[in-house]
């Protein structure tokens, strides 16, 4: 029983990283309707910028951190122009999407910014080419014990900052003006526009702050590795989208729930069947949630935008 | 040094080769519109049981190959089933998830057969090794190049044979508008089933090939980035007609990889020439567009320009362009 309880409380203190990760592709997805396959890459390659500077010139951890996000959203930018910026022109107009159905400009805009990963991957490799890179350590040796569990503390508060996150960001998103303005503009953009929001102004700004997000969670998940291997492109990128997947995308505290649950099923899964048992886990859950008979009934819910 | 040399092109030509069937296999995808970010799990699973066949139970190759694109084939229609209904978004990042599924099957896959030499078969994550039957069988590389072109003109010659009949010109209405396809009459989602398992096979085929070139395989071998060029191949080179994919192979691992001209840049270029090209040439360089209006100048050089006026169908009858929709 304790064995039970200490796998599933590890598992929701990891599902905090993965509820970190996975807001920054849901915002995204919620007010572009895109889904960004570059945004593990970006993450990555902002965190090598860190490192960088970390290696060369010791900057502190501020600055690291600093440099991070704003890295983040400046390569956030120049994926958005390549990849995104159609967007901009075509939703009015009703020009055949280049590849098939309804959804071609999103599978196209999916396609693009899976090639721009490679790109912004071995920018990152030729920026340090060595597998393992420091990283800045905040990373505590000592153990909490409660009772006979046993809590790493800054893990949880990685996850404690997780879950602050996600719930502030929802509130702003269901109570505040702004909130409600980027609401509006991911529903409906013609009818936001119409009452004069402005709203490539308003996308652009969720962009960016989505990457900035994402450089957040990346600082915070490195600084308690230490390290960062050009493998975090992929793992950011993966479980960011399950647990964005899981909660439904666009969805803000859907990704927190994601992410616990996430955690806790490859926490369990590693338990019975070892390292191979939880790589498997990851995907499996995103592939069962993905095919699962009851999302054909909830598919209106995929164009509906941001939400709390 | 001249044989090095040879050598090495023949290894090149090889490897060409081999990607471009894989290449093909996300064409026949992206043609009746479906990104897929999977095609490499079939290329993997065609290599292990091509390479389970020969290593392991000593069937003769082409026979292996013909083992591996069944079960690729297989394979890719169980995976379209339940995928049938997504949309295009969420279709690629199931047969992204279902291809790394695959991958992690593979590598805790332990099947192993003791022989004189040793234990043969696939051993997790440390591979399968001694996938010796061109070294058994005498098969010199040149000879092997031999087959794989073969082996890739045949794929190449059945999918430009298909384009201007019936089915062809069903699989591009499919990929231009399934609902509209639908109402004509056309079974888009049994189309979709059969391309899905044609372009597994295709797939397979290339991983059999690949197997018994390199003679080792591991499951890292066939991760996303392996799905991701395949595609990649086929948007650069483009979906107007199955040379396209040859392109972009070319493009890549015949001018940036092979000359080194950009080591460490590779895949900055690809990735970047990529995005640039959906973004202002979405479906490639060699689109239908373009190949409408080569087989028109071709066939105004073969028949004279009447002929070619005369019988606009036989020269363009694969090209649907596609600003010319109402």
């Amino acid at each position: 029983m304790t064995a039970f309880l200490q796998l599933t409380l590890d598992g929701l203190i990891d599902g905090g990283a993965y509820a970190l990760v996975g807001l920054g592709l849901s915002l995204t997805f919620g007010s572009l309707r895109r889904l960004n396959l570059a945004y593990g890459a970006t993450a990555m390659l902002a965190a090598y910028c860190g490192a960088w500077l970390h290696i060369q010139h010791q900057a502190p951890v501020w600055l690291v951190a600093l440099t991070v996000m704003v890295a983040a959203t400046l390569i956030g930018g120049y994926v958005e122009g390549l990849c995104f910026a159609r967007t901009e022109k075509n939703t009015a107009s009703t020009d055949a999407a280049p590849l098939a159905g309804a959804d071609g400009l999103e599978v196209v805009a999916l396609a693009s910014s899976f090639a721009i990963w490679m790109q912004l991957e071995q920018l990152a490799v030729n920026l340090l080419p060595r597998h393992l890179n420091a990283f800045p350590s905040l990373a505590t040796e000592q153990d909490w014990r409660l009772g006979e569990l046993m809590i790493r503390p800054d893990r949880l508060l990685l996850a404690l900052l997780a879950t602050a996150l996600t719930l502030g960001l929802a509130a702003w998103l269901q109570r505040s003006r702004a909130g409600l303005s980027w609401r509006a503009c991911a529903d409906h953009r013609l009818a936001a526009h119409l009452v004069g929001m402005p709203v490539a102004r308003l996308k652009s700004v969720g962009f960016a702050a989505a990457c900035a997000l994402s450089g957040l969670a990346a600082t915070a998940i490195l600084l308690l590795d230490g390290q960062v291997t050009p493998m975090f492109g992929m793992w950011v990128l993966l479980k960011g989208l399950v647990a964005a997947m899981l909660g439904g995308l666009g969805s803000v505290r859907g990704a927190l729930w994601g992410g616990l649950l996430l955690g806790v099923s490859e926490s369990h899964a590693q338990a019975l069947w070892g390292a191979w048992g939880r790589e498997f886990a990851t995907y499996a859950l995103l592939f069962l949630v993905l095919v699962a008979p009851w999302r054909r009934h909830r598919s209106d819910r995929l164009v509906s935008g941001v939400h709390a | 040094m001249s044989e090095a040399l040879s050598a090495h092109a023949i290894g090149l030509s090889s490897d060409m080769a081999i990607m471009s069937l894989l290449a093909l296999s996300s064409y026949l995808m992206l043609l009746v519109g479906r990104v897929s970010f999977g095609q490499q799990a079939f290329f993997g699973l065609g290599a292990y049981a091509a390479g389970v066949m020969t290593a392991m139970f000593h069937l003769p190759l082409l026979l292996a190959l013909s083992i591996g694109m069944a079960i690729g084939a297989l394979c890719s229609w169980l995976l379209a089933l339940p995928t049938l209904h997504l949309s295009g978004l969420h279709y690629a990042v199931a047969t992204l998830a279902f291809g790394e599924m695959a991958r992690i099957a593979l590598s805790g896959w332990h099947w192993q057969l003791s022989t004189p030499d040793g234990p043969v078969g696939p051993a997790g994550i440390d591979g399968f090794r001694d996938i010796r039957w061109l070294l058994e069988n005498d098969v010199t590389p040149g000879a092997y190049l031999a087959l794989t072109l073969t082996a890739l003109v045949l794929v190449l010659a059945v999918l430009m044979r298909a384009e201007p009949t019936r089915l062809g010109i069903a699989l591009r209405m499919t990929g231009q508008d399934p609902i509209l396809t639908n109402t004509q009459g056309i079974g888009v989602a049994a189309l979709r089933l059969f391309t899905a398992a044609a372009a597994g096979a295709i797939a397979a085929l290339g991983g059999g090939l690949y197997a018994h070139r390199t003679t080792y395989l591991e499951p890292a071998l066939f991760d996303p980035m392996l799905g991701v060029h395949a595609v990649g191949y086929a948007l650069l080179g483009g979906l107007g007609t199955a040379i396209g994919p040859l392109v972009g192979v070319i493009f890549d691992l015949g001018l940036l990889e092979a000359t080194q001209l950009f080591a460490g840049w590779r895949m900055v270029i690809f990735g970047g020439l990529v995005a640039l090209f959906l973004r202002w040439r979405p479906r490639g360089l060699l689109d239908e567009a373009l190949v409408h209006q080569i087989s028109q100048t071709l066939a105004g050089f073969l028949l004279g320009p009447s002929a070619a006026a005369a019988h606009p169908a036989n020269s363009g009858a694969n090209a649907i362009p596609l600003k010319e929709r109402p």
